[in-house]
C-alpha cells in the first residue's frame, strides 16, 4: 500500500477521523475535502524511510512507533518565553502560535496599508475565496506535506501589495509547551509578495527540553517580479523534538529571496529550502549554520531550481559538530536546459570538534544548460591546534579560544545580515550552544 | 629571586627526546639569547615554557616567580605575565585583531582579579601602541594575520606584546624572514619590553638581531642541552667561526 522504502502512516487516518473537529475551518466543506484527499495521498505514500535517498541521513524510525496526535487547544504560557525570544523593539507585528494554535492574546498585528497579515484560521473565516484558492493549488507536495495539509492547525497568511515595503520585520513565534508531549504541531504559512514589494520575516521555534514533540512547519512563498523577501529562522527546539521546516519559494523576474537559518536544537532536525527561479534575473541567497552534539541530528536539504536564464543562486552552510553529533547537508542544484547564464554557487564546510562526530555533505548538481557558472565546495575539518595554542598563549582559556574559532568559522554565514539585533541573536545562540558543551 | 628557573628540563615530542636536561636561570632585568643549530630544540624550549600540548615534560622543573609553572595551563602562564612571540604567527580567518586583543586582555585581567578594560581605554591604548610601532591602524581591523606579509605578521606580534605588556617575553626566531627595516621595528618593539622588573629570552639563529637587542647572556643550545654560555661576545664568535668554531658538530643535533 505504501511506496517502496516508506513505512505506513495508517494511524494518522485514525487521528484525522478522531480529531478533525479540532481543526480550524472544520465547517468548510471544501477544506474538509482537501484535508481528506491529502490524508489519502499521504497514506498512499507513507513516511519516508532511511532507504529513500533524500532521507538517508535522517532516520524517521521514531515516527514509526509513535502516533503523534493533535495537541489540545488550551495552552497557557508564561510571558517570559516570548520576551526571551523577541529580537527587536516592540514595533513590528508579532504572530504567536502555542502548541500549533494561533494565540490572539499573545499576538500583536500592526496594521499597515497594503499589508494583510492574518493567522490561517482567521484568514479561513474572513477571506474564504482566497483561502480556497491558496489551499487548492498546493503543488509539489511530498507525503509529509500532504500530512501537514490534512492536519495543520496553525500558520499565517502574509500578503504584501505592489510597491509596498513592510515597515518593520514580522516576528513569528512557534512555541511549544510541556503540554505538547507526544503531540504533533503543524502549521502552514503563505507569503505572497506582489511586484516590487518587500518584506522581512523572523521566525522562532522554541520548545522545552525533554519533551517528545513533532513539529512540522511549511512556508510557501510567492515572489512576483522585482519583489524581495528575507526570512530569518531560529531553530532552538528542545532536546527531544523532531523538527521539520520546509520552505518553498517561487521567484518571478528580478525577484530576490533570502533565507538565513540557525539550527541549534532538536533530536531530529530537518530543514528544507526549495527555491524555484522562474523569472529572468531572479536571485536567491541561502545562508545557514547548524550546531549539533550527542543526541541531535541536523539535516539541511536545499533544492535550487534554475528554470530560466540569468538567475543567480548562492548558498553557504556551515556545520559545527561536537561529540556524538550528526549532520548532513544535501545541496541539490538543477539548471534547466534553457537556463543559460545561470550563476549557482554552493559551499558547505563542517567543523568537527570531536572525532566522535559525523558530518555528511552531498552536493548534487544537475546541469542541462551549457553556458553557466556553477560551483560547489564541501569540506570537513577539525580545529587547528596551532591556532588554539596561539590564542591560549595570549591568555584565552581553552573554551574561550575554541569559542572564538567556532564563531569565526560560522561568521561568514551571518556577516551580511544588516539587522544588528538579528545578527546579535545568531551569535548569542551560537555562544550559548558552545557554553553548554 | 630569579624570575625564571629551569632545572634539568627533559622534553619529549611524539616519544622523541628533544630537550635533555636544560638548566637556565633568568633574573629580572636580564636579556638572554639562545642560539643554536637547526633542530637543537630551541622552539621546543619556548613551547615547553609556555605549555603547548604535545610537549611532554619527562623530567625537571620550570619555576616562574616562585610558582611551579608546569602546573599551569597556557592561558594561565600568559596571565602570569609570559608572552611568546611566534616564529610563524598563525592566521585566524574571521577573528579580527581588535576582538582578539580585547578578548585576550580582558581574559588576563579576569585571571588577575581586575575589571574589564573599558572600550574607550582599550581603543586609546591600541592607537598609541600602533603609532609607536608604526603599524597602520587599518591592519588591526583585519583578521588575525590573514593575508599579512612576513614582516606584517611579526609587527603584529609586537603589537600584541605591547598590548599585553608581559614581564617575561620569549621571542622565538622573531627575526627570521625580516628585511632590515622590519628588523629595526621588531628590535625596537623588543627593547620596549626591557626593564628592571622584566626579562627577555630571545631565540635566534643569527647574530643580526643581537646588534639591536643587546643581550646580557648568550647560550648555545645543541643536541637538547645548553653546551656553552657567555656574554654577547659569544654571539659574535659564533657569527665569525660558526658552531664548529666552538666545537659543535652542527649535524649532531
Amino acid at each position: 500500500m505504501t511506496e517502496k522504502n516508506h513505512f505506513d502512516g495508517l494511524n494518522y487516518e485514525n487521528v484525522y477521523a478522531a480529531q478533525k473537529n479540532m481543526l480550524p475551518g472544520t465547517e468548510l466543506s471544501w477544506l474538509n475535502d482537501i484535508r481528506q484527499s491529502s490524508m489519502t495521498k499521504f497514506v498512499e505514500v507513507g513516511l519516508p524511510g532511511p532507504k529513500v535517498e533524500e532521507w538517508r541521513y535522517t532516520n524517521l524510525t521514531p515516527l514509526k512507533s509513535e502516533t503523534y496526535e493533535i495537541a489540545d487547544k488550551s495552552p497557557s504560557m508564561s510571558a517570559d518565553i516570548l520576551a526571551d525570544l523577541t529580537v527587536q523593539e516592540n514595533t513590528g507585528s508579532k504572530v504567536v502560535f502555542i502548541n500549533g494554535y494561533f494565540s490572539e492574546a499573545h499576538s500583536k498585528i500592526v496594521s499597515q496599508s497594503g499589508i494583510i497579515l492574518k493567522s490561517l484560521p482567521d484568514f479561513l473565516k474572513s477571506d474564504q475565496n482566497s483561502a480556497q484558492a491558496l489551499l487548492s493549488s498546493l503543488d509539489k507536495q511530498n507525503s509529509l506535506e500532504h500530512l501537514n495539509t490534512a492536519l495543520m492547525t496553525g500558520g499565517y497568511v502574509l500578503q504584501v501589495e505592489e510597491n509596498v515595503k513592510l515597515a518593520e520585520p514580522i516576528e513569528i513565534f512557534h512555541i511549544a509547551t510541556k503540554g505538547a508531549e507526544a503531540k504533533a504541531l503543524r502549521s502552514k504559512c503563505f507569503i505572497e509578495m506582489k511586484s516590487q514589494s518587500s518584506a522581512c520575516v523572523i521566525e522562532h521555534f522554541s520548545s522545552p527540553d525533554g519533551f517528545d514533540i513533532w513539529r512540522d512547519n511549511v512556508t510557501r512563498a510567492q515572489l512576483s517580479n522585482g519583489s524581495f523577501l528575507s526570512i530569518y529562522s531560529f531553530q532552538c527546539e528542545g532536546s527531544e523534538v523532531i523538527h521539520m521546516n520546509r520552505v518553498l519559494a517561487d521567484l518571478g523576474e528580478d525577484a530576490e529571496f533570502r533565507h538565513q537559518s540557525l539550527n541549534v536544537g532538536g533530536k531530529i532536525s530537518r530543514t528544507e529550502v526549495k527555491p524555484t527561479l522562474n523569472g529572468l534575473f531572479a536571485k536567491t541567497n541561502l545562508r545557514g549554520a547548524f550546531l549539533g552534539r550527542e543526541g541531535s541530528s541536523h539535516d539541511v536539504f536545499t533544492h535550487m531550481k534554475h528554470m530560466v536564464p540569468q538567475g543567480t543562486s548562492d548558498q553557504i552552510y556551515r556545520g559545527v559538530l561536537d561529540k556524538g553529533g550528526k549532520s548532513a547537508f544535501q545541496g541539490k542544484a538543477y539548471v534547466a536546459k534553457d537556463a543559460q547564464l545561470t550563476n549557482a554557487d554552493q559551499s558547505n564546510k563542517n567543523l568537527l570538534l570531536d572525532r566522535g562526530a559525523e558530518a555528511n555533505s552531498k552536493p548534487e548538481l544537475l546541469i542541462y544548460a551549457d553556458d553557466v557558472k556553477c560551483s560547489h565546495g564541501a569540506t570537513v575539518g577539525e580545529l587547528d591546534d596551532q591556532a588554539l595554542f596561539y590564542l591560549e598563549s595570549r591568555g584565552l582559556d581553552k573554551n574561550a579560544a575554541k569559542g572564538l574559532l567556532v564563531e569565526a568559522f560560522i561568521a561568514e554565514v551571518f556577516e551580511e545580515i544588516d539587522l544588528e539585533a538579528v545578527k546579535a541573536r545568531y551569535l548569542d545562540l551560537a555562544r550559548k550552544w558552545l557554553d553548554k558543551g | 629571586m630569579a624570575m625564571l628557573e629551569i632545572k634539568n628540563l627533559h622534553v619529549e615530542v611524539d616519544g622523541q627526546k628533544i630537550l635533555k636536561g636544560i638548566n637556565l636561570t633568568i633574573n629580572p632585568g636580564e636579556v638572554h639569547a639562545i642560539m643554536g643549530p637547526n633542530g637543537a630544540g630551541k622552539s621546543t624550549l619556548s613551547y615547553a615554557i609556555c605549555g603547548k600540548e604535545g610537549y611532554e615534560i619527562t623530567e625537571g622543573s620550570v619555576t616562574f616567580n616562585g610558582k611551579d609553572f608546569l602546573e599551569l595551563e597556557p592561558h594561565e602562564r600568559a596571565a602570569e605575565g609570559v608572552f611568546l612571540g611566534f616564529q610563524y604567527p598563525v592566521e585566524i580567518p574571521g577573528v579580527s585583531n581588535m576582538n582578539f586583543l580585547k578578548a585576550a586582555i580582558n581574559s588576563i585581567r579576569k585571571y588577575r582579579g581586575e575589571d574589564e578594560l573599558p572600550a574607550v581605554e582599550f581603543l586609546k591604548l591600541i592607537r598609541a601602541k600602533a603609532a609607536e610601532l608604526e603599524v597602520d591602524p587599518e591592519m588591526l581591523k583585519r583578521s588575525v594575520n590573514v593575508g599579512f606579509s612576513g614582516g606584517e605578521k611579526k609587527r603584529n606580534e609586537m603589537i600584541q606584546m605591547a598590548m599585553l605588556d608581559p614581564i617575561f617575553s620569549v621571542l622565538d626566531e622573531t627575526d627570521s624572514g625580516l628585511d632590515i627595516d622590519a628588523l629595526r621595528i621588531v628590535a625596537d618593539g623588543i627593547n620596549r619590553m626591557r626593564g628592571q622588573d622584566k626579562a627577555i629570552l630571545v631565540i635566534t639563529h643569527y647574530q643580526r638581531l643581537l646588534d639591536y637587542v643587546v643581550p646580557d647572556f648568550v647560550h648555545v643550545l645543541a643536541g637538547g642541552k645548553i653546551v656553552k654560555s657567555g656574554d654577547k661576545s659569544l654571539a659574535l664568535k659564533l657569527e665569525k667561526d660558526g658552531y664548529a668554531g666552538i666545537g659543535i658538530d652542527e649535524n649532531a643535533a
